[in-house]
């Protein structure tokens, strides 16, 4: 299986045919789609559905799937490790692991992970990049169904370079930017388009940020939190307890009315189950 | 016993009993079935009011605890044990509230093994499980001090527990920290679907900050619940001086929240006037702003009133906080609008209900509140003595009639529930009936193209039909086909397909080609009469129309041919045997296998179309190859009015002539 796979998706040749599609489903064995509630038609993605075409103005036709980020949002948010990027490449859904919490699908930039919500038993579903197919040498089913040449699977350095070529050798076909070189931190499936791909993610607008360092920011501040959180509670806890011990020591010997030392008078009172 | 008690235990008993029903429909069924999320729409109520607003509002376990037990400030005491309670059933009802919303619940425990330090996710439930913990062995002691744990072990437990309240304690503000603050950092990875208004860097500190005030405001509004309902005075020199702590930190919250925004440049958008902007000024307000000025004029926050009114406010605007984050300003794709399904509400609400009641059974049986005019040397004996048997009452004493009663009430509501529980709970068929209606027209354009690949048309807007009027370009009548109104139309022309079957002249046999079956006394049936849904098979058989004209019983057997067999659905004889005028010759219908079972229903809208044009343009393309291009059989062919450009008035429910369908 070569090293982080990639497709390059050149939307100019896509004619909408949805020969990839079909393949898809019978790959993933995904059988009939059904719409449900909250579903703009039953072409969406969904649990039946990896993959979809989605049909622009002008007879552009983009094809939707899972991008195979090279540092995943998804992966980052799965409490269980559901979700794993593999050591090649493709992110992959580990259905023995998962808890069903469907963080996964909030944290996705491009919307891309979907839920079985009509199972009582229900499952992730998302494209896997047909890992056991690479695993037995096979190209994606995709791929392989393509009859326009619109995917491209190879090494993702060797997909960024045939990018570049065609764009180098088709003056004015192509945007000056492949969607997928650094987006979120860069991802595995590579678009050369005529168009700008910005409607695949959310608000139509991704960064280059990979996602996972936004949570990474909030999540290295853990351990000096329980230090010092732990230290100055025990701290102060010291502190005023012996403070208190002295006010009442001052107070044997001076008096019941000396309250020197609190600026309240109610806490001058022992503690008494310490 | 006291009415006011009563009636809130018959009510939250009621609760219960719809919870119940509904329980049982969410685990058979599964989510798609009790709730109304989708995937644009994947966390609903169960998430941001259970879990997110949840935890917040239990968050005065570890503030009480940290002014009592840290801070020393005693006269708060008879607050911690109430704050422990709240706490610790708050988030029991959190982790309940976790098993209904998981798709796999019985996989809750996996994070107990699966350790992922990177997933923000992991922290919280790393720490709530943990703090659970450390809420139950804080809460233990004042279980343990009831009289019937008079054994040797409990008491050695009960002293180890004691001496262990310091570490408790602290562990419990650290986790309380870490965990509050995460449920902020989960929507740090959602930069492009939080509005920016709740979307910030910091979003973990204005997350812990508002639980710390809110924990402030929930005791309070605790105090002021049991002193209604059992009947006993309300402390309000000590609320106040928790309502002076409150107004600190509401502020503070509110400071830094307007600051962040500021900061960052998104302020104006606040006061842009849009749904989102009025919705944070209106949380802000309710949240923190108005009951911090409450609770800063004394007067205020001494009166019983004033601090009714503060501290409901803080508890509805904390939750519309965790609420508004989690789900209304979070996007989601325009058509997923989520609002939750009542079932969603009542699994919310048995839950509060029923933690309700063990937090009642807890306060009657346990000494949780300091019931009496409690002065500082109560205060101070109060917690190291444990319970005189008799002032509580013994659990083996009550009399039958309230547990008669409640169960009464929760059984009859259960009833009430099952009555009217959706129809697709109790069938199980969860595919959502999706209606057709007929074709509309609408005069365009054939555009001429120079291969022969496929047809277009153009629909100007109707003013500009004659400025279009150009040489291969007529003006024909074109049937709009879209059945379910979701706008992915096909644009079809009746006449050039009728001319091509029959010919210019009309002789109506071309008609059969396409259409077949005509209801009862009808010449022109349109499609959308029997294929009635977009996806699923409709049953079109009328069996009583059919036993009336077989001539009653003993027409059975014209039908159900074998005499001896129970008559069912599988030994009939087709139907095609006795309507077979009803299909002309060539026609494309297809009939369906009769392993399938569909042989009386007519299948769903989309298969029918499909069906019908895809046979005849692949037999076509099959005899001609040289004439027709692969283009001819693709979706796209048909498939092609460009809804976003050409068609835009032709939005679902616009005004056409509706045609009467199949002409």
């Amino acid at each position: 299986m070569i090293d982080s796979p990639s497709i390059l998706i050149d939307v100019t040749r896509c004619t909408g045919c949805e020969k990839c599609i079909d393949a898809c489903k019978e790959a993933n064995d995904l059988g009939h789609d059904c719409l449900r509630p909250g579903q703009r038609s039953v072409d969406a993605l969904s649990a039946s559905r990896f993959s979809t075409i989605l049909r622009k103005p002008d007879d552009t036709f983009v094809r939707q799937m899972c991008l195979h980020c090279l540092e995943p949002a998804c992966v980052s948010a799965c409490l269980v490790g559901a979700m794993k990027k593999t050591d090649a490449g493709p992110v992959i859904y580990d259905e023995d692991v998962c808890m069903g919490c469907r963080y996964c699908m909030l944290a996705c930039p491009y919307g891309i992970p979907r839920y079985e919500w009509d199972k009582p038993t229900p499952l992730v579903r998302k494209c896997t990049f047909c890992y056991d197919r690479l695993k037995q040498g096979q190209l994606p089913a995709c791929v392989e169904a393509c009859p326009e040449k619109a995917l491209t699977f190879g090494t993702r350095d060797e997909m960024l370079l045939e990018a570049k070529k065609r764009q180098r050798e088709n003056p004015g076909r192509y945007r000056d930017h492949v969607f997928g070189e650094r987006e979120a931190g860069g991802a595995s499936v590579l678009y050369l388009s005529n168009i700008s791909m910005n409607f695949l993610a959310w608000n139509n607008t991704v960064g280059d940020q990979p996602l996972p360092e936004l949570t990474w920011n909030s999540l290295k501040k853990v351990p000096p939190t329980i230090a010092v959180m732990g230290g100055v509670m025990t701290g102060i806890y010291w502190i005023i307890g012996r403070r208190m011990k002295r006010a009442v020591q001052n107070g044997e010997a001076d008096g019941p009315d000396s309250q020197a030392t609190d600026t309240t008078p109610e806490t001058t009172e022992m503690r008494d189950d310490s | 016993m006291n009415s006011r008690l009563n009636i809130l235990k018959s009510i939250l008993w009621a609760i219960v009993g719809v919870w119940a029903v509904v329980s049982v429909a969410r685990f058979v069924r599964g989510l798609g079935a009790t709730t109304n999320l989708s995937d644009g729409a994947p966390w609903g109520l169960w998430i941001g009011f259970d879990v997110m607003a949840g935890v917040a509002l239990a968050a005065g376990g570890f503030v009480l605890a940290a002014i009592v037990y840290i801070f020393g400030l005693e006269r708060y005491r008879p607050f911690v044990r109430p704050a422990i309670l709240t706490a610790f059933l708050g988030y029991a009802a959190v982790a309940v509230g976790l098993l209904y919303d998981l798709g796999l619940p019985w996989h809750i425990w996996h994070p107990l093994i699966n350790w992922q330090h990177h997933s923000v996710l992991f922290e919280v439930a790393a720490c709530v499980m943990i703090y659970l913990t450390v809420l139950t062995l804080e809460f233990a002691p004042v279980i343990l001090e009831h009289p019937i744990f008079k054994h040797r072990i409990f008491k050695t437990v009960y002293n180890f527990l004691k001496k262990a309240t310091i570490p408790l304690v602290i562990a419990g503000i650290v986790l309380s920290t870490l965990h509050q603050s995460s449920l902020g950092s989960l929507f740090l990875i959602t930069p492009g679907r939080l509005h920016p208004l709740w979307y910030s860097p910091i979003i973990y500190v204005l997350f812990f900050v508002s639980a710390v005030g809110l924990g402030l405001m929930m005791v309070t509004l605790e105090s002021l619940l049991s002193g209604y309902f059992f009947r006993h005075k309300v402390d309000t020199s000590r609320l106040a001086g928790l309502g002076g702590a409150a107004a600190a930190v509401l502020s503070l919250y509110a400071l830094i929240r307007l600051g962040d925004l500021a900061w960052r440049g998104v302020l104006p958008q606040a006061f842009s006037g849009n749904w989102q902007g009025n919705l944070f000024l209106f949380e802000l307000g309710v949240s923190a702003i108005i009951p911090a000025f409450l609770l800063m004029a004394p007067r205020i926050r001494r009166s019983i009133g004033g601090l009714a009114a503060a501290s409901v406010l803080t508890v509805l605007g904390m939750i519309g906080y965790r609420l508004d984050t989690s789900i209304v300003a979070f996007l989601r794709p325009e058509e997923a609008a989520y609002f939750p399904h009542w079932m969603e509400f009542a699994i919310t609400l048995g839950i509060v209900a029923a933690f309700g009641l063990i937090f009642i059974f807890f306060v009657e049986h346990l000494r949780v509140f300091e019931h009496h005019d409690d002065d500082t040397a109560t205060a101070k004996r109060y917690f190291p003595i444990p319970v005189e048997a008799s002032s509580v009452r013994d659990f083996g004493q009550r009399s039958w009639r309230g547990p008669a009663w409640y169960s009464l009430v929760a059984i009859g509501t259960a009833a009430i529930t099952l009555v009217f529980l959706p129809e697709h709970i109790r069938s199980g068929d969860l595919h959502r009936a999706e209606s057709v209606s007929g074709v509309r027209t609408i005069e365009g354009l054939r555009l001429t193209r120079a291969s022969q690949e496929g047809t277009r048309f153009a629909v100007p807007a109707e003013d500009a039909m004659a400025q279009f009027a150009v040489p291969g370009a007529d003006p024909v009548l074109l049937m709009v086909i879209d059945g379910n109104r979701d706008g992915n139309l096909v644009l079809f022309d009746h006449e050039s397909h009728r001319v091509r079957e029959g010919g210019a002249g009309s002789s109506e046999k071309e008609c059969g080609v396409c259409h077949h079956m005509n209801k009862p006394f009808d010449r022109n049936t349109s499609c959308y009469e029997c294929h009635r849904d977009m996806y699923n098979p409709t049953m079109i058989f009328d069996h009583t129309s059919h036993t009336a004209a077989m001539g009653g019983n003993e027409g059975c057997v014209r039908c159900h041919r074998d005499p001896d067999a129970v008559k069912t659905a599988d030994n009939i004889r087709p139907c095609y045997d006795c309507h077979a005028d009803m299909v002309a010759d060539g026609s494309t219908m297809i009939q369906a296998p009769p392993k399938d079972g569909l042989r009386w229903q007519a299948p769903g809208y989309r298969d029918a179309m499909h069906g019908s044009c895809m046979a005849c343009h692949e037999k076509r393309m099959a005899a001609d190859p040289e004439y027709y291009s692969a283009q001819f059989v693709r979706c796209d062919n048909c498939h092609n009015a460009d809804y976003d450009t050409e068609l835009r008035h032709l939005s679902p429910y616009a005004t056409l002539s509706q045609a009467a369908g199949g002409e």
